[in-house]
This record gives structure tokens, C-alpha cells and sequence, in this order.
């Protein structure tokens, strides 16, 4: 594949790399894990420190390391509502229940931070297990809200009656210790990876992010990817050509716990810290907000919707007058690039790059699009 | 032993009998039609064999094996193919993977652990799924999203699920239906091949009386959940019960 790609690029009759070979190449898994990895090479700097475009975006690097996180977790939800058509409105529970595993086993058994964000994986393994008995008996909207209500039992239980354990609204702090009992995830390096990566903490999260769009890119090309959008384009014929289908459903909802989990477990560590709004179900929420606006289903979708929602909540957020409003301009630019582009801003974005290679489609796909904003006479 | 075996198979929806005590057997390599007027019970006796509707009272045997219990996958895992009256195909996903799902299935039972392999890896997969995109074809249309399939080509997809399942047994629903004369007559003759080239055995429900006649080794006749009639097309067509359900029309095409 990999020679062909070459050979193609270099007999080509034009400079340019043709749409077909770049079509091809884009979805190779190689492409997918250099882009990630020169994704997290890049972004912190990017977004924090290079000159000009730091000043627009008027990032941190804190921030850029909190996006990672959350967008491993976005990844992970989008596993089960892009891919298998799940919609969970109580995924706050295994991000939260990750962080409070984390935290309680560095302070009580072992401090260790990559012991830590596996024991923090694990938990949410086993509460999925769990949840997932409970809710894949039920459909559409009852499981939506079953998810919602086990999240905020969950919420109320670690706020109130096991206050000795949680410490309730407090929450538990973590002390920082050294990776592997020799790396400082504090030390900061100077010269260029000081420049693009600041710190150890930011490569140990960089890592695990490469790491979650490897194993998604992986699974999106097995057979369960394939059998996953079966599930959710037609869940009866599925069954019905064989397929077991409760069973993949419950694989796609443990994959998706453990990868929620492992982002929860990776707060923990990030932050020095887990608490109960961890668990609240606005978490939930701007999960499901993340991942739609982004793109469902897709890979890039997930992490750009990410990205904006920080750029919101971090950010716009400290403009001056404007700043007390970030919520409603989020809501107001989720409404519009939802109500136009259904596939989110990756799809939005897809769009447009197919546009620039043919004019033609952009203006017949604007028009359709205008045309379908409009009420069509009393169709529902 | 015949194949397939219903016992008394009656299904009940609250005072209404939708099937009545139905007997019935289909032999190895046969082709069966079962015919009856709108709501005679054709879809709920489909339904009730694959494991769609549970029965109120009877027993479906195949291959010597109860299915009253046992859910749709498990039916499907033992042999039993089925296509469904309105193009039942997975939209958003191409032709090729359309058929993938169903080869998988076949190939791998209902369920394995291999999230970490690669699907393009699965060669007897690929190859299954090429075999059928040919017998049916649409291998033109490989690539193409399923939805923007013109009708007829819908149906065939449908079709071609079904055969992906690798069955022993195919329950055919209206398969005709909505297709063009042409297609109709690849429909037919490829339900020709699967019984002479792959071995199949094949339960039709069909209301083009032409094909119905044409093709069947024997007819089954439902009207109001019974069983009236059963025999080769020469006994049906002239029997006086199957004229009666028919509201007197000798043919319904």
C-alpha cells in the first residue's frame, strides 16, 4: 500500500498527489496515527505560545492539556452514540467514578500515576459491566434517561452518604509523584521540545491520546466497527442475519466506559484532584454538546468539538462584556452549525474541502442546503 | 424428516387468531409458496418460524431442533435465511459493507472477540462478500451508499443479505415486489440457481400468482390463519377452497 501510495505520487503526470490517492491515503491507519501524533506535537504550542496565532486563540497550555483529556473522553462517547447509535445522557458517571478511583487508590493503596489511570480505567470497566446490564434491556430515550438517572444516584451518593470516602463537595487531592517512581511529570524542558511540549505531564497525557485514536481507528476498521453501524442503522436486521446483538452492545458500551475511564483517570492525575462535580450531570451534557458539534461518528469530529467548547468555556469566556454571554454563544453557534450541517463542523469542513475541488457541487449543495432550512408546507 | 415442521402453531393477538393450528412441512431442496389473501397470516407465520413473534401455542422444529424460545440471531446461526418484504438494508453503509455484515455472521458466528484485527484481513469474508455482489449483481454498485440505490436495486440488496447469511433455508418475502419486469425475471431465475447450484431450500411468499405457479415445487394456501389448501400448483390452482378465499377470482396477478 504503502509503495504503491509512493510510486503513485512520484509517476503522477501532475506535481499534485491526485484527490484518489489522497482519498485512499487519509484512511490508512498510519495517516491517522501521524496526524495524531503531530496533532499533539503541535497543539499546545499552537494554541498557547506560537506568535500571531496564539494571539488569536489566546490559549494556555493548561487548557491544551485539559482539551486532550476531554477529547479522550469525547472519543470514548462518541464510540457508542456515533458508532453504535447509543445515546447516553449519564457518561459523567464513568469519568467521575475514574477520577474518584484514581484518587482513592493513590491515597489509600499506591501512588503511582500510570497504576493510578489504569486502576481509574478499571473502575469504570466494572461499573459499565454494571450499568450496562441495566440499561441495554432498555431503548431510545429510556435508556438515555436511565443513563442519567444512575449518573446522578451516583452524583448524590458520593456527595452526601459517602462524605468519609469522597469527602463530599471537597473532594480528594492527590499528591504529584514521579512516573514510574523516576520521571517528573512537572519538569519542564527548554530548547524545542521545551517550546512544542513544555512538560512531562503534557507527553504522558499526549501519549494516551495517540494511544485512544489508535485503538478507535482500529476498531472503526474491524469487524465490530462495521457491525457497530449495522446496529445503528438497522438494529432488527442485524439480529437478524446472525448477529448477537445485545453482545456487541455491550462490548461498544465497555470499550466506550474504558475509554471515558481512562480520561477520567487522567484528571485525576492532571489536576492532583477528583471531585464530585466529576459526576454532575452537566457533564454529561456538554459531552453530548462536544460530540454533535463536532461531527458524530467520525474521528476528527469528536476532538475539534472538544477544542470549541474549551475555546468557549476557557476563553471567550474572559473577553471583556462579551464573556458573560460564552454560554449563550456557544449555544447560539451549536444551533446554527447543527441546524445547517448536521454532521457538525467536520462535516462542515469536509464539505468545503469537496467544494474547493468542485465549485460547481458547492453551489448546488448550498442551495439544497438553503432549501432544506426552509419549512417544506406541513410535512410533519 | 422434513426440514422444517410447524405443529399446531397458533399465535394469538389478544381475542384475534392469527394463525390457526398450522401444520405444516418443508422437505430439504423444495421450493414452497405460501399464498393467501391481505391478512391471511403470511407475515405472522414468517414472523413466528424466524422468531420475530413467539408463538401462543405449537412447535416449529428445524433440522430436528425446537425454535419456539430461541431469539432471531440464534435462528439465523442454525441456517434459516431471510429476506424482508420492505427493503430492510443498512442505508448509510455501502453495498459491499451491506453484505460484509451478513458474511461476517455467516463466517464468524454471532459473536467473537476481534475488535483488534482488521477486517480487510478477513479474506473467506471478502471473498464470500465478492461471490454474492456477483451472483446478485451488483458489484458495479459495490461502493456506492446503499440508499442512493434505485428501488429495484434495493430489493436485490435485500436479497442478497439474506443469501450473504449463508442459509440452508431462505424465507423469501414478496421478493418481486416493486421490481421491474426485468428485474423480476433475474429474481426469478436466480431463485432458480440457488436451488439447483447452491443446494438451497426456499419458502416463498409471493403475490405474483405467475411466478408463484411457475416456480413452486408445492403450494401452501393461508386464509384466516388456516391452512385451506396445500399441494403442486396443478392441485391449487383448480381447488375449490383456494378459488372461495380468493373471493371467487381464479387468480389474483
Amino acid at each position: 500500500m504503502s509503495i504503491d501510495t509512493i510510486r503513485n505520487s512520484v509517476n503522477g503526470d501532475s506535481t499534485l498527489v491526485s484527490w484518489e490517492t489522497w482519498n485512499r491515503i487519509k484512511h490508512t491507519e498510519r495517516f491517522v496515527f501521524l496526524s495524531s501524533v503531530l496533532f499533539v506535537l503541535l497543539f499546545s504550542y499552537t494554541f498557547g505560545r506560537a506568535p500571531v496565532i496564539s494571539g488569536i486563540f489566546r490559549g494556555y497550555h493548561g487548557l491544551a492539556m485539559t482539551i486532550l483529556i476531554w477529547s479522550i473522553f469525547a472519543l470514548g462517547f462518541n464510540l457508542l452514540l456515533g458508532q453504535t447509535g447509543l445515546l447516553s445522557f449519564g457518561h459523567a458517571m464513568f469519568f467521575g467514578t475514574a477520577s474518584y478511583a484514581a484518587a482513592l487508590f493513590a491515597i489509600h493503596v499506591y501512588n503511582e500515576p500510570l497504576v493510578v489511570v489504569l486502576v481509574g480505567t478499571l473502575a469504570a470497566v466494572a461499573l459499565g459491566v454494571v450499568s450496562a446490564l441495566i440499561l441495554l434491556r432498555l431503548h431510545t430515550v429510556y435508556f438515555s434517561i436511565v443513563a442519567l438517572a444512575i449518573a446522578q444516584l451516583l452524583y448524590f451518593l458520593a456527595r452526601e452518604p459517602l462524605v468519609e470516602i469522597t469527602k463530599g463537595i471537597n473532594g480528594l487531592d492527590i499528591p504529584r509523584v514521579a512516573l514510574l517512581g523516576i520521571i517528573d511529570l512537572e519538569h519542564e524542558y527548554s530548547g524545542l521540545v521545551g517550546t512544542l511540549l513544555v512538560n512531562n505531564l503534557y507527553i504522558f497525557i499526549g501519549v494516551f491520546f495517540v494511544a485512544v485514536v489508535a485503538l478507535i481507528t482500529r476498531i472503526r476498521k474491524s469487524p465490530y466497527g462495521l457491525i457497530f453501524k449495522s446496529i445503528r442503522e438497522n438494529e432488527k436486521r442485524t439480529a437478524f442475519v446472525g448477529l448477537d446483538v445485545w453482545r456487541y452492545k455491550f462490548a461498544a458500551f465497555i470499550l466506550s466506559a474504558a475509554i471515558v475511564g481512562l480520561a477520567g483517570g487522567l484528571m485525576a492525575v492532571n489536576t492532583q484532584f477528583a471531585g464530585v462535580e466529576r459526576l454532575y450531570w452537566s457533564v454529561s451534557g456538554d459531552i453530548v454538546v462536544m460530540t454533535v458539534l463536532g461531527g458524530l461518528g467520525t474521528l476528527a469530529g469528536p476532538v475539534i468539538g472538544t477544542f470549541v467548547f474549551f475555546y468557549f468555556k476557557g476563553i471567550v469566556n474572559g473577553f471583556p462584556a462579551l464573556g458573560n454571554y460564552w454560554l449563550l454563544l456557544l449555544s447560539l453557534s451549536f444551533t446554527a452549525v447543527v441546524w445547517i450541517y448536521p454532521d457538525g463542523i467536520w462535516g462542515m469542513l469536509t464539505d468545503f474541502t469537496v467544494a474547493l475541488r468542485d465549485p460547481k457541487e458547492l453551489v448546488a449543495k448550498t442551495k439544497q442546503r438553503l432549501a432544506n432550512l426552509l419549512p417544506s408546507g406541513g410535512e410533519r | 424428516m422434513a426440514l422444517l415442521e410447524t405443529q399446531g402453531l397458533t399465535k394469538e393477538f389478544g381475542g384475534l387468531t392469527a394463525l390457526n393450528n398450522v401444520d405444516m412441512a418443508v422437505e430439504a431442496g423444495e421450493l414452497v409458496s405460501l399464498i393467501g389473501p391481505n391478512g391471511a397470516g403470511k407475515s405472522t407465520l414468517i414472523n413466528t418460524i424466524t422468531g420475530q413473534l413467539s408463538p401462543t401455542r405449537g412447535d416449529v422444529y428445524y433440522d430436528g431442533t425446537d425454535l419456539v424460545g430461541m431469539k432471531p440471531f440464534e435462528i439465523a446461526q442454525l441456517g434459516v435465511g431471510r429476506s424482508f418484504q420492505t427493503a430492510s438494508i443498512l442505508p448509510e453503509l455501502t453495498v459491499r459493507e451491506n453484505i460484509q455484515v451478513a458474511s461476517f455472521a455467516a463466517e464468524h458466528g454471532s459473536f467473537r472477540i476481534n475488535f483488534l484485527r482488521r477486517r480487510d484481513s478477513f479474506e473467506e469474508v471478502q471473498a464470500q462478500t465478492d461471490d454474492i455482489l456477483e451472483t446478485i449483481g451488483l458489484d458495479s454498485e459495490a461502493d456506492s451508499d446503499a440508499r442512493s440505490l434505485p428501488y429495484g436495486d434495493k430489493r436485490r440488496l435485500e436479497v442478497a443479505i439474506g443469501l450473504a447469511t449463508d442459509p440452508d433455508l431462505l424465507f423469501m418475502d414478496e421478493p418481486t415486489a416493486g421490481m421491474s419486469p426485468a428485474e423480476t425475471e433475474m429474481t426469478v431465475n436466480l431463485i432458480g440457481d440457488l436451488l439447483t447450484d447452491w443446494g438451497m431450500t426456499i419458502f416463498l411468499v409471493e403475490h405474483d400468482m405467475d411466478i408463484v405457479f411457475d416456480v413452486s415445487d408445492r403450494i401452501f394456501t393461508l386464509h384466516q390463519g388456516e391452512l385451506i389448501a396445500r399441494g403442486t400448483p396443478e392441485e391449487i390452482r383448480d381447488h375449490p377452497a383456494v378459488r372461495e378465499a380468493y373471493l371467487g377470482g381464479g387468480e389474483e396477478a
